[in-house]
């Protein structure tokens, strides 16, 4: 270390800084907006962004999927049944299930079928192939319209509790407070029967529970805005309530919200599912992912295969909505903003 | 404490009031009747049987002798098992589904907490990243895809275990508890890494560390015995998911529990039957929540209920 002389310090050793006055007010950190900020998190989580691909991918797929042969949804032919899985290039690769046979038996050969059967054909002889993605199809369907449902109520209720407040909100709060009490599969299963199955009834037994706690957070979200200063400032200026729940409020809790409606989306996949497979889902000749796996456990221990593609399909869209919506929960957590 | 126990019993009493008559009208309002198979009964004969059952009282008669019989531990006669008592069966059946239950929620949590403590440990490695993977899966593979494939691999294909039944002995018991407690593990692994994670950052632990204790005492004695308080509040979801398992769990391994016995009569329109298992199941999982709750407080006393508005 140098050292100092221990002369005295003159006034001439020294300089006035510069100060720059319209350098004062200068941001150092690039302004990102809220949304800006959270695409650029998401887009920087490489298992959200793989999940995000194979989920677009299921969904064109399971659109043109079914167009891609003739073989047609519902077209029964007794000829054909029980086939296993077949696919002209990768029947050469051993260990894929789809060189067309079933414990060591080509049963296209022993049968003299020309046809190629992608995912085979189940114990109606209809191809499995078109059947998959038209009841991937079904089942985004439900999980869509249930998850949006699930915001509309749940945004609704627990905003309009939260900026009422008092006697509204105790009231509404006890209605949920019992609701949320209740096993959501008791009310699923009561109202299917009540309704008989189908693909609206299944939407509205998820929706009649799921709802409940995209409410809550809602609520809780309001309770914490609205004493706000902004808020305050609005209501000075003579806004509606219904503008300021809708322009100043949701905004706000839009993060939440979308995290919420993220992870509605695989519990509605997996109750449409789980419905299906004790016999209360979409009935035949109709199918959804969870039809097809109940319809293939019938004959599972002779054609395991069949259940396998429905099974899998299903796996990977639970797994990616639900890695997404992780994703999406780091993205949106302002906690973790730097 | 007193005041809160005693509004949560107010609150238990009204939701599963609520639940008795919910499920009351559902089965008023069904379509089919149970007679409706035997299409050879002469109208004389419908008409005695509805008379017999019960079912030619006004709604409202029906609903108030329901609840007072429900009163009385008398939940009606099972249609398809020529009246056979509900409770009677139940209480056969139950045994069966709380031991397949609680043994996969003791597998699952013992599991689940060792994956949790060892990933909160070792944050950022790859063990970490592996029993996140792990817990991923677990929270989203529907359990009776996975118990479908247990199944098949380890029952059909090698035959290592029995296929199904339940009273053979422990190795008829490994794959549906195994099944069953896969959602069990992943949830309360993501939940104990969190909590982990968070108990390892506070100061308590900074100066256990300082004064200079082993780490492996710092992390059993301080880190782990914290991070397990929160964990019992998950129990309450966690039966509804075992009670949803169970449905689908039971009915692959033709268990002979509740949940089998569920699935049956809902496609049979037992109405008794339903009624009374729906009843059964709302209230072990109010039950259980209610006791979580009050777990929660006793256990952890840096939890303060305000009497006024807890």
């Amino acid at each position: 270390m140098m050292k100092m002389p221990n002369n005295d310090i003159t006034n001439d050793m020294f300089l006035p800084a510069d100060i720059d006055t319209t350098q004062s007010e200068k941001i150092s950190r690039q302004s990102l907006s809220f949304w800006k900020d959270a695409r650029k998190r998401l887009a920087k989580n490489k298992g959200a962004m793989i999940s995000l691909v194979i989920i677009i991918f299921i969904v064109i797929i399971s659109l043109i999927g079914p167009h891609m042969n003739n073989y047609g949804a519902y077209k029964q032919n007794l000829h054909l049944v029980n086939l296993p899985a077949k696919i002209p290039v990768l029947e050469k690769i051993s260990f894929l299930p789809f060189n067309g046979t079933e414990h060591g038996v080509d049963i296209y050969e022993q049968r003299h079928i020309k046809q190629n059967f992608w995912f085979g054909t189940d114990d109606l002889g209809r191809d499995l192939w078109t059947r998959t993605w038209k009841g991937t199809q079904i089942s985004l369907l439900i999980a869509v319209i249930a998850a949006l449902a699930d915001l509309v109520i749940g945004v609704a209720y627990g905003g309009i509790s939260a900026y009422y407040g008092k006697h509204v909100d105790n009231v509404m709060q006890r209605i949920v407070e019992v609701l949320s009490g209740i096993p959501n599969l008791v009310l699923i299963i009561l109202l299917i029967l009540v309704l008989q199955p189908g693909l609206l009834t299944i939407t509205i037994a998820i929706v009649s529970t799921g709802w409940i706690s995209m409410s809550r957070i809602v609520r809780g979200q309001m309770l914490r805005l609205k004493s706000e200063e902004y808020v305050y400032a609005s209501q000075t200026l003579g806004a509606s309530n219904s503008r300021i729940i809708f322009k100043h409020l949701v905004p706000n809790t839009s993060g939440q919200i979308i995290i919420n409606t993220m992870f509605s989306v695989p519990s509605a996949i997996f109750f449409e599912a789980f419905l299906s497979f004790i016999g209360l889902g979409i009935r035949d000749p109709q199918a959804s992912l969870g039809s097809l796996i109940n319809r293939a456990y019938g004959v599972f221990q002779i054609h395991p295969s069949q259940v396998l593609f429905p099974s899998i399909v299903i796996c990977l869209l639970l797994i990616c909505f639900n890695i997404l919506g992780d994703g999406l929960r780091d993205a949106f957590d302002p906690k973790l903003r730097k | 404490m007193v005041r809160y126990v005693l509004k949560r019993i107010g609150y238990m009493i009204i939701t599963f009031f609520v639940i008795v008559t919910l499920t009351f009208i559902a089965m008023k309002l069904l379509p089919g009747t149970p007679f409706k198979t035997q299409s050879r009964l002469s109208p004389e004969q419908l008409a005695q049987l509805r008379h017999y059952y019960g079912l030619d009282q006004p709604i409202p008669v029906q609903y108030v002798q329901y609840l007072w019989h429900a009163l009385h531990g008398d939940l009606g006669g099972s249609f398809q098992y020529g009246m056979r008592p509900i409770t009677t069966m139940l209480a056969e059946k139950f045994p069966v589904s709380l031991d397949l239950g609680l043994e996969a929620i003791i597998l699952g949590a013992i599991i689940g907490i060792l994956l949790g403590i060892v990933a909160g440990i070792k944050r950022g490695t790859f063990i970490d990243y592996g029993s996140m993977i792990i817990s991923v899966l677990g929270i989203s593979i529907p359990s009776f895809i996975f118990a479908v494939f247990l199944q098949y691999y380890f029952a059909v294909k090698n035959q290592w275990l029995p296929v199904a039944e339940w009273n053979g002995g422990i190795s008829y018991h490994i794959l549906p508890v195994v099944a069953l407690s896969v959602a069990v593990i992943a949830n309360v692994a993501r939940f104990m890494r969190t909590e982990m994670v968070e108990v390892l950052g506070q100061d308590y632990i900074i100066t256990a560390k300082a004064k200079g204790i082993s780490s492996t005492a710092v992390v059993f004695k301080h880190a782990v015995r914290n991070a397990m308080i929160p964990v019992i509040t998950i129990l309450g979801p966690l039966t509804a998911a075992i009670i949803t398992g169970s449905l689908v769990i039971e009915n692959i391994f033709a268990i002979p529990g509740i949940g089998n016995q569920f699935v049956e009569s809902i496609l049979t329109n037992d109405y008794p039957m339903i009624m009374g298992t729906t009843e059964l199941y709302a209230a072990l999982f109010i039950i259980t929540v209610f006791i979580v709750d009050i777990l929660y407080v006793i256990i952890d006393p840096r939890i303060r209920l305000t009497g006024g508005d807890a």
